[in-house]
Formats: C-alpha cells, sequence, structure tokens
C-alpha cells in the first residue's frame, strides 16, 4: 500500500466518523433548531461518501489490512481491512435511509443528536481492532440507545430489559477482554485466565446479539422503542464485528477459543430457528420484526462461527441483505404506523388500499429477505446453507429450516397487514418523495448486489480467507498475536 | 459469421431476457408511482411473451435442422466461492425449447385474455407485472441447465403463484389460500435446496451436464447410484408441493381462489406441471433410483385416486377442475414413475390445454347453464358415475362421506402436525411474554409508537 494511499485512508476515515460527531454536537447546541433532518440528512450522505470512498481505496490495494495506531492486546487504533471495507457503506446507508424516513415527530432537537452521537460511535466501532476502544464504543452505542428508549413513552419496560441485558453484555466485555489482554490464550504460555476470558467475550457477544437464552432484549426493543432506536441498535450488528475482531480466527487452536466459538455456533443456530419459529405466531408488526431480525442476527453468528471462507462469505452477504432488507421493513413499516397507528397481525388489517406503494416495497423487501431470486438474499442463502451443509449436515439442516421458517413468517405478515376486509372510510395514504426515495436506494442496492454479485463475493471472499487461512496456515499458534492472525502477518 | 451455437445462444438468451424485460418496464415505474396505463401494460407484456415464442420457434427450427443435438449455453459465473460455482447455464435440448414455446405461448394467450377480463380491475398492473415474473421464472426453469438457475426459476413460480392466489387481497378466504398455499411450496423448497447443496457437493457444481448426459430423453447419469437416489427422492419431496400431490394437495383447491386467468396458467396448465417438468430434466438420475421411482408410482396413483373421488363430490366448477387438475398431474407422475418419458411430456402438454381452455371458459360455462337451467325450466340431471353404480350402495355411502371430507388427509396432516407444531409456537410466544413482564417489571415492554 502506497503512503498517499493510507493517508486518503486515514482522512477518509476521519470524515466517517467526524461528519456524525460533529453534526450531532451542532445540533445538540441547537443548530438548525427547526429542521434538523435536512441538515442530519446531509451529515449522513457525508460519512456515506465517505466509507464509499474507503471502499474504493481499500479495493485497489493488494487486500492488506491498513492499521495505524499502538498495538495492544493484538489489536489497533484504526484497522481497515476487507470487512471494515464492506461493512462500513452498508452501516452507513442504514442510518442514512432511518434520517430520510424518520416521521417528523420522531426527529425532535434531542433525538437527532442522539441518532448522530450513535452513528459516529458506530462507525468508530468498525474502524478499530483496538480492544480497549472496542469496550469504550460499546459502551458509546449502547448508551444512546438506553436514552431513547427510556425517554418513549411506555418504553420503560423496554428501557429495563435493555438495560439489564447491556449491562450484563458490557461487564462480560469488559472482564473478558482485560483477561485476554493479560493472558491470550494463543501464546504459549496460556492458562485459564485467557481460557476464562474468551469464554467472558463470548458470553458478551451472545447476549449483544441476543443469542438463546439472552435473545428476549431483541424483540422488546423493537416493541418498546421507536424504530429508529431499534433498527439503529440491532442493524449494524456491532456484536458480530466484535466477534469477527477479538474470536474468529482461532477456530483450530486447540487450546484457544474454539469451544467457545463451537457453543457460539450451535446457540447461534438454535436462536435463528428459534426466532424464525417464534415469528410465525406473533400479534403484531413490531414483534414480528424484532423476532425476525433475532433469528437473522444469529443466522450471521452461526457463519462467522465456521471454519469454512463460504460460510464466513455467506455470513457476511446475510448481514447486509437481511439488514437492508430488515431496515427496509422497518422503515415501511413506521411509515404505516405514523399514518394509521399501531399494526396488529392478529387477523388481516386491510391496509393494501389505504397505502399501496407502502404496501409493494414491505412486499419487495420481504422477499429480499427471504430468498428471491435476483437479490442479495438469494445469493446469501446459497452460500451459508452449501458451507453449513458441507461443514455439518445438522448445521446446514437448522439453516434450510430457520430460511424456510422465517419465509412463512414474513409472508403471514404482508398478508396479514395487507390483506383483509378493506375500510371504504378510511383515508388513503400516499408515500412521501424522501420516503420513496430512501425505500429505492435501499432496494437498488439489494437488488444490484444480487444480480452482480461477484464484485462483494470477490472481496469478501479475499477478507475472509484472510481471516481463516492464517489460522489454518499457522503451525505454531503461540507466535502469532491477535492482530498478527487476523491480519495475515 | 455467426455459427449455429451462436444463433442458439442469442435466441435462447432472447427467450429469457424477454419477459424479464417486461417485469423491469412494468415494475419500475409502477413502485416509481407512475404506472403504465392498462392498454400499454398489457402490450409490454403481452410483447415480452411474444418475443419469447417467436425466439422459442426459431431456436426449435435451428434444433430440428440439426436432430435435436443439445446446446448448452453458458452466459457466465453469477459467483464463485472457492469450489462453490453458481453459474448461469441454459440448455436447449428436445424438451427445454418445445416447452418454452408451449409456456410462452400459453401465457402470451392467457395475457390476450385477461386484458379484456380484468379491465378495470384494480390491480390490473399488478395482475399483468406477476404474470411476467411467472413467465421470467417459468422460462428460466425450464431452460435452466444447471440446479442453481432452477431453483431461482422454481423460487419465482412459487412467489408469483403465492401472489396471484392471493390478489383479491379483501377477500379472508383469498389471503387464507395464498398462506396455505405459500407454506406448502416453502416446506417443499427444502427438498429442491437440498438437493442442489448435495449435487454441489458430488460434482463440485451444480452443471446438469455433470451430472447426466446432455442427449434427453437418453441422458445417462454420471453420479453414484446412492447419490442419484438421494438427490431424486429430495426432488420427488420438493416436486410433490408444486404439483399438489397428496398429502400437500390441500392448497389446490383454495388456490382458485385467485382471478380466473391466473388459475388457467398457474393450476390447470404449467405451475401445476412445474414438478413433473423437473422430473423429466432429471430422469437419468430417477433411472438410477428405483426407489425414488416406486415412490413416485405410490404417490401419483395415490393422488389421482384421491383426486377423481373428491373431485365428484365438489359443488364448484372451479374446485372440480382442481381436482381434475389434480388427478391427471397423479399419473403423470406415475407415468414418470414407469420410466416413461415422451408419453407423460405429451400428457403435461395436451392437459396443459385441455385444462387451461376449460378454466377459462368456466366463468361463461356457468351463465350457459343457467340459461339452460332457465330453457329447461328445471335441472337437466346428472351423470352418474359409471364404475359407481357398481359398487354396492354401502361402499359408495362410504366413498361418499370420504369424498366429501376431501379424503381426510388434509385433517390427518393439519391435526398430526400443524395444530401441534403451532400449539408449541404458541406456548414459546406466552412463554416469552411472561418472561419478559417479570424482566420489564410491568407487563412487559409497551406499545410505543413514534
Amino acid at each position: 500500500m502506497t503512503g498517499s494511499s493510507d493517508g486518503s485512508l486515514l482522512v477518509a476515515a476521519a470524515i466517517t466518523v467526524a461528519a456524525p460527531l460533529i453534526g450531532s454536537a451542532a445540533t445538540a447546541f441547537g443548530f438548525r433548531r427547526g429542521s434538523p433532518r435536512r441538515f442530519a440528512v446531509a451529515v449522513a450522505c457525508v460519512s456515506l461518501l465517505a466509507s464509499l470512498a474507503i471502499t474504493m481505496l481499500w479495493s485497489r490495494t493488494d487486500g492488506a489490512p491498513f492499521v495505524f495506531g499502538n498495538r495492544l492486546g493484538g489489536g489497533r487504533l484504526v484497522c481497515i481491512d476487507g470487512i471494515t471495507a464492506v461493512l462500513l457503506p452498508y452501516v452507513a446507508l442504514v442510518e442514512m435511509s432511518i434520517l430520510l424516513v424518520a416521521p417528523r415527530r420522531a426527529l425532535e432537537q434531542s433525538s437527532v443528536p442522539r441518532i448522530l452521537f450513535g452513528a459516529a460511535a458506530t462507525f468508530a466501532l468498525f474502524l478499530t481492532s483496538h480492544p480497549l476502544l472496542l469496550i469504550v464504543l460499546w459502551c458509546a452505542t449502547v448508551l444512546p440507545t438506553w436514552v431513547s428508549v427510556r425517554s418513549t413513552p411506555g418504553g420503560t419496560a423496554a428501557a429495563r430489559v435493555f438495560a439489564i441485558a447491556m449491562s450484563a453484555a458490557l461487564v462480560c466485555m469488559a472482564v473478558g477482554t482485560v483477561l485476554l489482554i493479560i493472558d491470550p490464550p494463543w501464546a504459549a504460555a496460556a492458562g485459564w485466565v485467557g481460557s476464562a476470558g474468551g469464554w467472558l467475550v463470548a458470553i458478551a457477544v451472545m447476549v449483544r446479539k441476543g443469542i438463546f437464552p439472552f435473545h428476549s432484549w431483541y424483540p422488546a426493543l423493537f416493541s418498546g422503542a421507536t424504530m429508529s432506536t431499534a433498527l439503529a441498535a440491532t442493524m449494524p450488528q456491532v456484536a458480530s464485528y466484535t466477534a469477527v475482531r477479538l474470536l474468529i480466527g482461532h477456530v483450530d487452536h486447540p487450546e484457544g477459543v474454539a469451544a467457545e466459538l463451537v457453543v457460539l455456533s450451535q446457540l447461534a443456530l438454535v436462536t435463528a430457528t428459534y426466532g424464525a419459529a417464534l415469528a410465525i405466531v406473533q400479534r403484531d408488526l413490531r414483534s414480528l420484526i424484532g423476532t425476525l431480525a433475532m433469528s437473522q442476527s444469529a443466522m450471521v453468528l452461526a457463519g462467522l462461527a465456521g471454519t469454512l471462507p463460504m460460510e464466513l462469505n455467506g455470513a457476511f452477504c446475510v448481514w447486509i441483505s437481511s439488514g437492508l432488507a430488515l431496515t427496509g421493513i422497518g422503515l415501511v413499516s413506521w411509515a404505516l404506523e405514523s399514518r394509521a397507528g399501531p399494526i396488529r397481525l392478529d387477523t388481516p388489517q386491510g391496509r393494501f388500499w389505504d397505502a399501496p406503494a407502502l404496501a409493494a416495497f414491505f412486499l419487495l423487501f420481504g422477499l429480499s429477505g427471504i430468498g428471491l431470486p435476483g437479490t442479495l438474499s438469494f445469493v446469501a442463502d446459497d452460500l451459508i446453507v452449501s458451507g453449513s451443509l458441507d461443514e455439518q449436515l445438522h448445521a446446514g439442516l437448522l439453516v434450510i429450516l430457520a430460511t424456510v421458517l422465517s419465509g412463512i413468517a414474513m409472508m403471514r405478515g404482508w398478508f396479514h397487514v395487507f390483506g383483509g376486509p378493506v375500510d371504504s372510510e378510511g383515508t388513503r395514504h400516499g408515500i412521501l418523495p424522501r420516503e420513496r426515495l430512501a425505500l429505492t436506494i435501499l432496494l437498488a442496492v439489494l437488488f444490484l448486489l444480487g444480480l452482480w454479485p461477484d464484485p462483494l463475493v470477490r472481496a469478501l471472499d479475499r477478507a475472509t480467507g484472510r481471516l481463516l487461512g492464517v489460522s489454518v496456515a499457522a503451525p505454531d499458534h503461540g507466535m502469532h498475536d491477535l492482530q498478527d492472525l487476523l491480519q495475515g502477518r | 459469421m455467426m455459427t449455429n451455437h451462436d444463433i442458439v445462444s442469442l435466441l435462447v438468451t432472447c427467450q429469457l431476457a424477454a419477459p424479464a424485460a417486461t417485469v423491469a418496464l412494468v415494475g419500475v415505474p409502477a413502485l416509481l408511482g407512475r404506472p403504465p396505463s392498462e392498454r400499454a401494460t398489457a402490450l409490454i407484456v403481452g410483447g415480452g411473451f411474444a418475443a419469447g415464442f417467436i425466439a422459442g420457434v426459431l431456436t426449435l427450427a435451428v434444433l430440428a435442422t440439426r436432430g435435436f443435438v443439445p446446446e448448452i449455453v453458458h452466459l457466465g459465473s453469477w459467483f464463485s466461492v472457492g469450489h462453490h460455482e453458481a453459474s448461469i447455464e441454459l440448455v436447449a435440448d428436445a424438451l427445454s425449447v418445445p416447452y418454452v414455446c408451449f409456456s410462452t405461448g400459453l401465457c402470451g394467450l392467457v395475457n390476450a385474455f385477461a386484458r379484456k377480463y380484468l379491465h378495470r380491475e384494480p390491480g390490473f398492473t399488478r395482475f399483468f407485472l406477476l404474470l411476467a415474473v411467472f413467465g421470467t421464472g417459468m422460462n428460466l426453469m425450464v431452460l435452466a441447465g444447471s440446479i442453481d438457475v432452477l431453483f431461482a426459476g422454481w423460487e419465482l413460480l412459487g412467489i408469483s403463484s403465492t401472489l396471484l392466489i392471493g390478489f383479491f387481497l379483501e377477500r379472508g378466504n383469498a389471503v387464507r389460500a395464498a398462506m396455505r398455499a405459500f407454506a406448502t411450496y416453502r416446506v417443499c423448497d427444502v427438498g429442491l435446496l437440498t438437493a442442489a447443496v448435495l449435487v454441489h457437493r458430488a460434482v463440485g457444481s451444480g452443471d446438469f451436464n455433470r451430472l447426466f448426459g446432455e442427449n434427453w430423453p437418453n441422458g445417462t447419469c454420471l453420479v453414484p447410484a446412492a447419490t442419484a437416489t438421494m438427490v431424486s427422492l429430495l426432488l420427488v419431496f420438493a416436486a410433490m408441493g408444486k404439483s399438489a400431490q397428496v398429502p400437500f394437495s390441500g392448497w389446490l383447491p383454495q388456490a382458485m381462489e385467485g382471478p380466473t386467468p391466473s388459475s388457467a396458467i398457474f393450476y390447470g396448465a404449467l405451475s401445476i406441471h412445474a414438478g413433473a417438468y423437473v422430473l423429466l430434466r432429471c430422469e437419468a438420475l430417477l433411472e438410477q433410483a428405483p426407489l425414488a421411482r416406486l415412490l413416485l408410482i405410490a404417490i401419483g396413483l395415490g393422488t389421482a385416486l384421491h383426486a377423481n373421488v373428491v373431485g365428484r363430490v365438489q359443488t364448484d366448477l372451479k374446485s372440480m377442475l382442481a381436482y381434475a387438475s389434480m388427478t391427471q398431474s397423479g399419473l403423470i407422475f406415475a407415468e414418470i414413475g414407469f420410466g416413461w418419458r415422451i408419453i407423460p411430456l405429451v400428457h403435461v402438454i395436451s392437459h396443459a390445454i385441455l385444462r387451461s381452455l376449460q378454466i377459462l371458459r368456466s366463468p361463461s360455462a356457468l351463465h350457459d347453464r343457467h340459461e339452460l337451467e332457465a330453457a329447461l325450466g328445471g335441472h337437466p340431471g346428472a351423470d352418474r358415475w359409471a364404475l359407481g353404480r357398481w359398487l354396492p350402495e354401502r361402499l359408495q355411502a362410504r366413498f361418499y362421506r370420504i369424498a366429501l371430507d376431501r379424503g381426510f388427509d388434509q385433517m390427518v396432516v393439519g391435526r398430526l402436525f400443524v395444530v401441534p407444531f403451532l400449539w408449541l409456537l404458541e406456548c414459546a410466544a406466552d412463554l416469552e411474554r411472561r418472561w419478559l413482564a417479570l424482566l420489564g417489571g410491568s407487563a412487559g415492554p409497551g406499545r410505543r409508537r413514534s
């Protein structure tokens, strides 16, 4: 990598994080008090463009990670590799869509700084592999979510559930990471301390990702918080990123964290299937989205904990495809709710003729989330099913079962929201241009990556190959620190 | 100078691209809030089918001059990871090209019929868009030269079928019927998905020419018998759902809730035979899998008998036609199981043409029947089942009872699998709610709104 491209990467990374951070501070001090949306969207656009610049710059390199800052516990202050390059624009797109579609009432003066601060913390987290910084940024991403849920009318119970889960996750993460730094399990003379650290980090990841039996906060957040809060807290999947940075790469280590990964993988498979099954009997739309998000998030972790590049590749594709699709569904349902109130699923609600454009978007996002040919989820399902079946028969079958059940739940959701007798007296609702713009962009990305997945899949292949190939090729694991293992040096 | 292969490649691409382009031409403006007019919509979609049909006929002519030697059309690699490659491979042979001509021709005819039939229907654009998606899926499935492409087409068929069953969204029955059909498809898709993965593991790619020889109907199986048996059994399972074989048949009579033109093309003609087509395409595998063939015969004959008996007591025309379709579909399954190739293909095409005509005619046939009854001044009387007269009265009554309850098979499936499964899920959901209420320190996370 040349010096100039190193500098450009660093500048782009700084802009990605700084833009929402400055935006957050500015709106907190009253800048654009009357119309914060335009300003917030502009800030999100700057972050999106900067993150796309990172992707482009990284794609011109030889694939070696760009690192900056002191090494501690195997991590660096700034770490940009293939995974960062792919995931950063995804997170930026999700944040921008949320700001574009959010109903006017949701973008009050106090909520915009929170959303932008949360976005800045998430971007920063995706740009680092430094264990201590990861802990700080975990806190920084959790805090605005908790404040937002707590300040939401009727959200006290959800805030309490969220607080219990996140406190446990943060404690496990902090203690586990410190133990990992003190006694790295990949070091030659590793003892029980490092092993305990690995287990604690794994538990933290499980809690933060809503893996069974720590899953309850996931649907609770969707039911009790505003949709922007729920989506911004769950769609980036910071715990998956942490798992990639701290756990994956040691899969074949006899004394490392392999056992944690095995347990994570099995529980994630159970959660993916359980969540998809549970989604079939949900009685309201928010719970449906919550349980489906829980299932898809677990599916990502199940793939990440695999040992085959194809499985990891599939997991990253599921990460992006399900994230974009669920963001789209969440935003459509938010738009519907803002017009006509909460949506039950006990009986068909007959909303089709009220909002046909939103129905079309809901359907397309729903189908994009369950493997519609031509969308990224079709590719993602193909990769993750093939990878899982290649590794373990039962894993593959559980992934297939989860896919089948989530499909049934999604279509039930669509038919129950939009099907049913029409209220001829009811108001007809159109779709706002900004809503159409955001939803069309999300959909276009899903279809574009589905019809032409090769560049994405190749980029991920390079990144996952580096992630796994290194550990496979390292006969003497004790000679490497975490960063060497992860970054192929 | 273009070679024969180049010409066939171009024509086959046209067969696929023509209906696919219409999806974009109608769908994108509709999504952006500017749907084309009724006339433009019907013309665009009809034009796509016409172009696909003409390309199909030309391909047939080119192939006929060369004695129907199969042509593999490789459109490139979709994506690849390590040893796993999903290639876009199509095949033009004695099975796929005539079938494409037949299916695009039929779609075109239904398109012309529906233009008048659905005039001023609020979902006019939606219907034609879904018809175009169906046409694309059908051509993709029929022309597929690899199991990945076949699966993509298969999925498009299932989704368009579900959405057309639930076309009249305001009707509760239509919504329920659509959900039931989708659930059945989805469960049976497990078979095709798992078969696809097995094929990749067995031969390193999903291409059919690595599974069996290209020369349909005399292809030779290139994989061991155990693999062939496993893949065949999975394909049979997948085909059972789409072709409404017992015990996955309950959705078909309910699927008639959709508009008549879509019922005709889906459940009288093309979708109902998608399973049979897949089995015919993989006939070389079935040749090596006697167990799967035996199963096919048993399922096919069982379905035919069941549908024949139940169809006799139906009181509405579309249900009666649905059971008639199911009977023929069962017989076609049995024919494939017997190892025949041309007979089931001819059976599929002739049955599809007859049945779609009957379904398209059904609304006006009812009208004619009412006029006939008015002219006669009463009911003209019903023909009795000739074979039924030879049965003892008691047995006739028993058959009648069984037929009235649609053979009890759906009741058995429901009570043994669906109801306990849903009950378990409800219990789990209830436990989750209680647990959340306990954690949240109140009645659980409340309903907050934006």
